[in-house]
């Protein structure tokens, strides 16, 4: 909300006088109205004066200029200029050499072709004041300006306006009016005014017009009142009321809409301009709208409605949108001389449903839907009238007509002084009844410890004891009150199950080389089809915002992997050529739960050269790191060939923990990486809900006897795996040395494919140690079980190397 | 005479020759051929001890002892020598295998935190050492959770500052940790003391705000809750992450969900407000850091609680801005771009192979 410095002077005198704007400020924002801003709207200007055109020329030999003699009150001084809007004896700003604009130009003499001239008369941009006149005229000044005037101390060209940031509950201050309110509160010996067009206007004349009446069938509608003027001439507002306007953020229309805009901005009672003549009937109803039916509101957009949204009707035709916006045919034009002003007021609910449905935040729907005083209505539209006689020449004095369902009356409130003192670390109920007062919130009850005060009616938002105690902590500051630990300790703090796993699995991660990303949890709605899931696969399922930024932020992530290839695709085209090893913990969304998950991508980089040679790593690499995570939570994970829709089809295992599948991992599919355009990306992916438990380990003891150590170089069919194979030796093992000796650990050491070995197979070699658990083996034991061994994988069908 | 007999045996002569032989000796295998030409089998000094026995018993004693200790400097020399050699060649090859150590490291390079992610856990870990608790719900959330039970009907113009993901079935992406507030007040009722960190989402997407980022509330609810104790609470949290104390001011504010309701201003944690183009601060010296109040009679209420009996604080801080805060980022946008580079070189360790 914007305030002017100059405006509130109609509405308060703040005491103590010396305050400035920026003290003003400063206090605002400590009591919860905080000001982002203060512009001064005269900004850099210097010298900028008011003086009469007196002898108006062309220009000797350039017909696009003229030349003026200005009378700038202390002499006189040639100005040429482009315009042409001037005539001789107006008014205007002349700008004369070394004064400054408001955006800092310094202004010199020129020459206009054989003309010197003394500066420049200015626009109205010029003065930096926007959409208030023609930029490519000059402003022409009304003839109340004496040459020679300080521009900055005429139409309130010099005010200083305050950018306030209005809270929701504070739809009172959304007006100069409420604005002096809060500072009365604030600065409680500062004194409350009333400007003059606001005061009582006798209206008992009967309308010269025939009308109906106003019927409210719909109570979200509170009151509804009509205004009447007359023979109004539409044309420009008043200089200062354009100026003011434009400074307050609206743009200057006409004045009849201005002076409802204005009074808005004043009152802050929202009001509507009709003209008589263009309603389609003389008569006003206020309804529900039915669901479905249409209307074109004044921006000329088709809205449709729902029996939750007010309309505005004559003669059954919807003529504006309750309290959000007016219709297209019914408003203010050029030939209009008859006007009515709507004054009323509805229900917040209903307003903020409308216009949060439509998506309509006009300065009356913000206004409605953050509750507007009731009684404004009144004192609102009178002040309006008088406005259309002051600004439109109007004939006023017209009796309103005037509708209501039911009025509206605050109820008390209590404060206690055992409330008081356990929110505050203070409790003087008489000082705090003094600062309730400065608001407007009336004393009416009890003088000890228990008091009940009444809220005006435009503090709808002060309803429990609770909003007492925000006005007095706010009015007096938070910052004195001592810091103080809460005591009592209901029970021990767990940082939770979750967030322990968090913790350990990102040390984990982050001690193995990856960094931690956080990527968004929505993703391109296309995800899945680049993924080349298949229907049947419910991470193709996914959730899809119905309202997304973008088509790139829709569908929620049912797996981490796209977010981390978008990572690393865009680490790559900002020229990243390192290797690019990252995690993220997170969640996905995934039939109806959202289960945490960890995924990791490794890449080697757009150059794997090294003093040490290649230093790319692969599948195997990528396995050491989700064992060592696995593990490290105590579980033992298998890993089996398996398949994804969008990893390579040979390099690619799943991960299995207790026997049910938790993730994956493996090599990405060579056309994904093709279209990432780089190669060599190893992934996995997790569900951490299976390590959420810490399993204990179990510890076992290292024997105490030495171990002996054979080794046996096997044949396999290559589609036997290495598991199988393992599997079958500590099975022969087993055979072979009953309860004698153990296998204490079986160890693959090679794996050769090549010369010698037959098209099909490949050797695996092994390293065994076996252990007994009571004494040191003898040679002759170990090579009776190992010979026993090898004759037992023989029968197994192995062919020994 | 006896003299004579210990010369005749040749004592000095095998001396003589082991100290000619041991000044040639320049590598281990030379020093071998030594112990053998003089300790073997048939060395000259074993010779010499097989001798003694053919000596006159009276002599064997001197004798007997001139030979054991020649034997004696023998050996300690052969050792002290060999180990002399060993010592050069141990040091000759330690020269031969001189490496460049500032080559690069070989293997991984370090991984790094996520500074978002790290401040979550810090403050977590901070606010555990206050007696809270960490609690978490769902990212996607039902509007009774999100706004009605936060007093905050779908009306209200409250709404306006959270402006929201919807899905199809009208529910929602959460806009706030607050719905965990709600369902820990449901699961573990009154006295409490939560904290709720996760992801939360705002349909907004500008140089200072990302459509998803990620907040930390914390709720307490006690009986008589004061507001300096709210107060005392932020204040050490705050110290506590930053690691220093910090100046503070507490501002006037509203939020549906608290009355009074307040907003903390940090002293910038940049310039302390000694420079007033600060490109943190902007040379207020003052950063907005949290909001807080103490717990509405309403939401008390929704979360199943009798408000007349309890009641309590909540506040809320932005993780991301915190971390940006503490270490040094300037720009939002990159704490989710997932352009993980900008995090490989600024916040991972030296460069390898």
């Amino acid at each position: 909300m914007l305030v002017s410095w100059e405006l509130l002077k109609n509405f308060i005198d703040i005491v103590p006088a010396e305050l400035t704007p920026e003290e003003v400020a400063e206090r605002l924002t400590f009591s919860g109205s905080e000001v982002e801003g203060i512009t001064y709207c005269a900004g850099k200007m210097k010298g900028v004066i008011a003086a009469r055109i007196d002898v108006l020329e062309k220009h000797p030999t350039e017909a696009k200029y003229y030349v003026a003699t200005l009378d700038t009150g202390t002499g006189r001084k040639v100005c040429v200029t482009s315009a042409h809007n001037m005539k001789q004896g107006d008014m205007v700003f002349y700008a004369g050499a070394g004064s400054v604009l408001p955006d800092g130009t310094e202004m010199g003499t020129r020459d206009f072709h054989g003309v010197e001239s003394y500066g420049m008369m200015l626009s109205a941009e010029e003065l930096g004041l926007h959409d208030v006149d023609d930029p490519s005229g000059l402003l022409i000044l009304p003839n109340d300006a004496r040459p020679g005037d300080d521009a900055a101390k005429l139409y309130h060209i010099g005010d200083v306006i305050l950018d306030v940031s209005i809270t929701p509950n504070r739809g009172d201050t959304l007006s100069l009016l409420g604005m002096a309110r809060e500072i009365k509160g604030l600065y409680p010996d500062s004194v409350l005014k009333t400007p003059e067009w606001m005061l009582p206007l006798k209206q008992n004349k009967d309308w010269s017009e025939d009308f109906g009446t106003i019927s409210l069938p719909d109570n979200g509608c509170l009151c509804y009142r009509l205004g009447l003027a007359t023979g109004a001439k539409i044309g420009p507002s008043p200089l200062t009321a354009k100026i003011d306007l434009a400074h307050l953020g609206m743009r200057p229309i006409n004045n009849a809409v201005d002076v409802t805009n204005y009074v808005m901005l004043m009152l802050g009672q929202p009001l509507h301009a009709f003209d008589l003549n263009t309603l389609p009937a003389r008569e006003i109803t206020v309804r529900a709208a039915r669901d479905g039916e249409k209307m074109m509101t004044l921006d000329g957009k088709d809205r449709v409605l729902t029996e939750r949204d007010m309309l505005i009707t004559s003669g059954g035709e919807a003529i504006a949108l309750a309290g959000v916006m007016g219709g297209e045919q019914t408003g203010i034009n050029p030939d209009t001389s008859t006007i009515v002003i709507e004054s009323a007021s509805f229900s917040p609910i209903r307003v903020g449903h409308t216009s949060r449905r439509l998506g309509i935040n006009s300065e009356a729907a913000f206004r409605f839907a953050r509750t507007v005083d009731p009684e404004l209505s009144k004192s609102a539209l009178m002040a309006a009238t008088t406005l259309m006689r002051e600004w439109c020449g109007a004939e006023i004095g017209y009796k309103p007509l005037f509708a209501e369902n039911g009025t509206h009356t605050p109820k008390p409130v209590t404060l206690t002084r055992k409330k008081l003192s356990t929110y505050l670390s203070w409790n003087d109920m008489d000082e705090a009844t003094r600062i309730l007062e400065g608001f407007g919130i009336a004393h009416i009850e009890g003088e000890g410890d228990e008091r009940e005060f009444m809220p005006p009616t435009w503090r709808p938002d002060i309803t429990i004891e609770e909003d007492l105690i925000e006005e007095i902590g706010r009015f007096k500051g938070y910052n004195d009150e001592p810091d103080v630990l809460p005591g009592r300790m209901p029970r021990r703090a767990d940082i939770g199950e979750s967030m322990a796993l968090a913790g350990f699995v990102r040390s984990a991660m982050m001690a193995r080389g990856y960094t931690e990303v956080l990527t968004y949890s929505f993703l391109p709605e296309d995800f899945p089809q680049k993924l080349r899931l298949p229907e049947n696969d419910i991470r193709a399922h996914t959730l899809t915002i119905a309202n997304p930024i973008s088509r790139d932020q829709m569908a929620m992530r049912t797996t981490l992997l796209p977010g981390l290839l978008m990572g690393l695709k865009n680490a790559v085209v900002s020229g990243w050529r390192e290797p690019v090893r990252i995690f993220e913990q997170g969640r996905v969304f995934l039939n109806g739960g959202e289960p945490e998950h960890l995924a990791a991508i490794s890449f080697n980089g757009m150059d794997s050269r090294s003093p040490n040679g290649d230093r790319s790593e692969g599948f195997y690499e990528l396995k050491a790191d989700v064992e060592a995570v696995i593990r490290a939570r105590g579980y033992v994970p298998i890993f089996r060939a398996g398949s994804e829709p969008f990893m390579h089809s040979g390099q690619t295992a799943e991960i299995l923990v207790d026997g049910a599948k938790v993730g994956w991992l493996g090599r990405l599919k060579p056309a994904l990486e093709q279209e990432l355009d780089v190669s060599g990306v190893y992934a996995f992916e997790l569900n951490l809900s299976a390590l959420v438990k810490n399993k204990k380990p179990v510890f076992t003891p290292s024997g105490q006897f030495p171990a002996s150590y054979r080794d046996v170089s096997l044949l396999v069919a290559v589609d036997r795996s290495n598991d199988d194979v393992m599997r079958d030796i500590r099975a022969a093992v087993k055979e072979c040395s009953g309860e004698v000796l153990g296998l204490e650990s079986l160890r693959l050491f090679d794996v050769y494919t090549g010369k010698g070995i037959p098209e099909g197979f490949r050797s695996l070699a092994y390293t065994l140690s076996y252990r007994a658990e009571d004494r040191t083996l003898t040679v002759d034991e170990v090579e009776k079980v190992h010979t026993d061994v090898r004759e037992s994988l023989k029968r197994k069908g192995y062919s020994i190397r | 005479m006896q003299g004579l007999g210990v010369r005749e045996l040749g004592v000095s002569a095998v001396r003589e020759a082991f100290d000619v032989a041991l000044r040639a000796a320049l590598t281990l295998s030379e020093l071998d051929d030594i112990r053998v030409r003089f300790t073997g089998k048939k060395g000259e000094l074993t010779v010499l001890l097989r001798s003694l026995g053919k000596l006159p018993p009276e002599m064997r004693k001197e004798a007997g002892q001139e030979v054991n200790a020649l034997r004696d400097e023998i050996e300690a020399r052969l050792e002290e020598t060999g180990r002399k050699i060993r010592e050069a060649e141990n040091e000759k090859q330690e020269k031969s295998e001189r490496i460049d150590v500032t080559l690069p490291a070989k293997g991984r390079r370090t991984g790094a935190f996520h500074p978002v992610m790290q401040t979550m856990h810090e403050i977590a870990n901070i606010m555990q050492g206050l007696g809270y608790s960490v609690a978490s719900g769902p990212e996607i959330e039902e509007d009774y959770y999100n706004f009605e039970c936060l007093n905050v009907p779908k009306w209200h113009p409250a709404r306006d500052m959270q402006d929201t993901f919807y899905f199809p079935d009208g529910k929602l992406l959460r806009t706030h940790t607050s719905p965990v507030q709600i369902r820990a007040m449901h699961q573990y009722g009154a006295p409490l003391r939560i904290v709720c960190p996760g992801k939360v989402y705002r349909r907004d997407n500008d140089t200072t705000h990302s459509p998803m980022f990620n907040q930390m509330e914390g709720l307490l609810v006690d009986k008589d809750v004061s507001f300096s104790e709210m107060k005392g609470t932020i204040t050490e949290m705050v110290n506590a992450f930053f690691g220093r104390s910090l100046k503070s001011r507490f501002r006037a504010s509203y939020f549906p969900f608290t009355e009074p309701s307040m907003e903390l201003d940090i002293e910038c944690v940049e310039c302390s407000g000694h420079d007033e183009h600060c490109r943190v601060c902007h040379g207020t010296g003052w950063l907005e850091v949290a909001g807080m109040g103490m717990v509405h009679p309403n939401v008390i209420r929704a979360g199943k609680i009798n408000p007349d009996e309890y009641n309590g604080f909540a506040f809320g801080i932005g993780l991301d801005r915190m971390a940006m805060l503490k270490y040094g980022i300037a720009d939002l946008r990159l704490l989710f771009d997932g352009n993980v580079s900008y995090f490989l070189s600024g916040f991972g360790g030296a460069e390898s192979c």
